[in-house]
């Protein structure tokens, strides 16, 4: 096989439209981490959350013709309530029993539900939101990119940004912090399990609710979607390392990255198995994820 | 409650009644072509994947997401076997029907599902515990997929491979094929878990730093929990191809074939030997209902299902029914 060198402003392009699309998986990456964190749950549903926001935000866009980037103002606080809900009505007793298969089995029967009301609700079919700008494009760094994209990322950006300053500056994000690391310990500082796992899922569920945004603006999807891009955002979350919020999103972009590279040099067939080889070593190899220094035990 | 109300050697009696009558059921006329026959089949090749993944996640404690992925490699092996005539030779002139429900073959596609799980149980099981495991093993089912889409004539492709289905006559063999497996992988499984091995491996389970204290080798008995639980698996899969003879990536690789016995084994109980079968039976049959009732619905039904059991029944069928389950 031989490799050819592109010129430097395919090279740019590629890596631009990797990381764009990227940061899609890491802002779900990050949900995942949050409620990965306080609860040990691999939260598999996360992906249909997503579409059902995406679904969401096709409804809003051509019932009410509000339009889709202006929707976050309504997605981004139902996806808060709908997170605790999901959190109060199906998780809350799991939570307390100390097989975690059961909370998972949930996520899991979640999914399905999801997946198949959305079928049922709005067919099949591929759907997507497409709007007077959906095809437009701007420069950045004298390449050019799909305007959606760009507020894909900039989207996942900002929502990343909120969880961290949210989990470093207030009390309450401390309590969540602490239950990550610590959840008995956290019990016995006075935190209520409860209450930060519904935090967890709240935050984690809006930002299912913004990456919907993001994905309803950019791909076409359909109601089966979401799995893949819960495994996808796994694989981010074990590139940054579980338990990182920001390595969560850095992840999401390396994994953009990688699956752009792959597209382009070898094929697009092999691009899914390649993200999960890489997912793979950093398990093997560097299971605290790529940005944290190992951590030496006690 | 129930457990003490018999002793042990009745219950055994029983199983081996229940068992007996199974068999004795494609003898009543019209039994063979019945709805009920390959009902009866289906819930025997998912009491098996059940109990499979019941060995290495129920009594062994490791959360394996990749049995779907065993589940294919039996299946491909079987068909590749099968199509390429890799195993008999002239034998297969003479003999036509050589591979069909072929010991050797099945047993073939245990192994290699076996020895697959070796290769990747090795490296994920000796750094990684629990979540992690979960994790790789998901990615795993993954690779394996894509694998087999991208291995050219070999593997067939996107498409897969086609058995010669002209061989098939009637579910007959496949039932009690089936049902011959499922209680052999009972009887197999009970007498491994009262071995010394069996002891260790639930050690393990409930304390991992104990048992090595105590002189196990820890990485050992998981690794050879998770290859049995893939061998079962494999052979599950070389059962299926007998049934449906197009193996293709999306068919046998598909993720159903891990979570419906997971939740299976979890709605029976976990870490029990009977209820992966009770599980298996219950749900199969919720899920087979609502296709007939609701086929709209049924999959929004299945959910809802595996919700409510978790939600109400979260020990499953076994623990919360059964008394005093033991570990065996």
């Amino acid at each position: 096989m031989t490799l050819n060198i592109p010129p430097p402003d395919i090279l740019l392009q590629l890596s631009l439209n990797g990381a764009l699309g990227g940061a899609m998986y890491g802002v779900a990456a990050v949900g995942l981490s949050l409620i990965f964190g306080t609860m040990r749950l691999i939260f598999l549903a996360q992906g249909a959350m997503i579409i059902l926001a995406a679904y969401f935000v096709r409804a809003l866009f051509y019932g009410l013709g509000i339009d889709p980037f202006l929707s976050l103002l309504i997605v981004v606080p139902v996806g808060l309530g709908v997170g605790w809900l999901v959190y109060q009505g199906l998780f809350r007793r799991a939570a307390a029993e100390e097989d975690r298969n059961i909370s998972l089995l949930i996520a899991v029967g979640l999914m399905f539900l999801i997946q198949n009301l959305m079928t049922v609700v709005w067919g099949g079919n591929t759907a997507a939101v497409v709007t007077s700008y959906t095809a437009s494009g701007i420069e950045i760094l004298g390449v050019r990119t799909s305007f959606t994209r760009s507020m894909g990322f900039l989207i996942a950006l900002a929502g990343t940004g909120l969880v961290v300053l949210f989990l470093r500056s207030t009390l309450v994000g401390k309590a969540v912090r602490a239950a990550s690391e610590d959840m008995e310990a956290a019990t016995l500082m006075g935190i209520s399990p409860h209450r930060v796992n519904a935090i967890a899922f709240a935050i984690g569920i809006s930002l299912a609710g913004a990456a919907g945004v993001a994905v309803a603006t950019t791909f076409p999807f359909n109601p089966f979607a979401g799995f893949i891009f819960s495994l996808k955002a796994l694989v981010a979350l074990a590139l940054g390392g579980i338990g990182n919020v920001a390595g969560a999103l850095a992840g999401g972009i390396i994994l953009g990255l990688i699956e752009a590279y792959v597209q382009y040099f070898i094929s697009g067939g092999w691009t899914n198995a390649i993200a999960y080889g890489v997912f793979l070593a950093v398990l093997m190899f560097k299971p605290e994820g790529l940005f944290s220094r190992p951590y030496k035990k006690a | 409650m129930l457990k003490q109300a018999l002793p042990e050697r009745a219950w055994t009696a029983i199983a081996i009644a229940i068992v007996a009558a199974l068999a004795l059921v494609p003898l009543l006329p019209g039994a063979v072509d019945s709805y009920a026959f390959s009902f009866l089949f289906f819930v025997f090749l998912y009491a098996i994947m059940a109990q499979g993944w019941n060995l290495v996640a129920g009594f062994g404690g490791q959360i394996s997401l990749g049995n779907h992925a065993f589940f294919g490699l039996g299946a491909y092996t079987t068909a590749i076997l099968w199509t390429g005539n890799y195993l008999w030779g002239s034998l297969y002139d003479s003999h036509p029907d050589i591979y069909y429900f072929d010991p050797v073959t099945m047993a073939l596609g245990g192994l290699v599902a076996a020895v697959a799980a070796v290769i990747i149980g090795l490296p994920l099981l000796s750094k990684l515990r629990g979540d992690y495991f979960a994790l790789g093993t998901l990615g795993f089912g993954e690779i394996v997929k894509v694998m087999f889409i991208n291995g050219g004539d070999f593997t067939g492709g996107a498409f897969g491979v086609v058995a010669p289905a002209g061989t098939f006559d009637t579910l007959l063999p496949h039932y009690l094929v089936g049902l011959g497996l499922m209680a052999g992988v009972a009887v197999a499984i009970r007498l491994l878990m009262r071995s010394r091995y069996g002891l260790a491996l639930i050690a393990v389970r409930d304390d991992e730093m104990a048992a090595s204290a105590n002189g196990i080798d820890v990485l050992k008995v998981k690794v050879s929990a998770f290859a049995g639980s893939a061998f079962i698996a494999g052979v599950a899969g070389s059962l299926y191809t007998y049934y449906i003879f197009h193996v293709g990536p999306d068919s046998v690789f598909d993720l159903d074939w891990m979570l419906l016995p997971l939740m299976m084994t979890v709605v029976g109980g976990t870490g029990t030997l009977i209820g992966p079968i009770l599980g298996a039976l219950v749900m199969y049959a919720v899920f087979d209902l609502a296709k007939i009732v609701v086929p709209d619905y049924h999959p929004v039904i299945s959910g809802l299902t595996i919700i409510l059991a978790m939600l109400f029944l979260p020990k499953g069928l076994m623990r919360s029914f059964g008394g005093r389950v033991r570990a065996a």
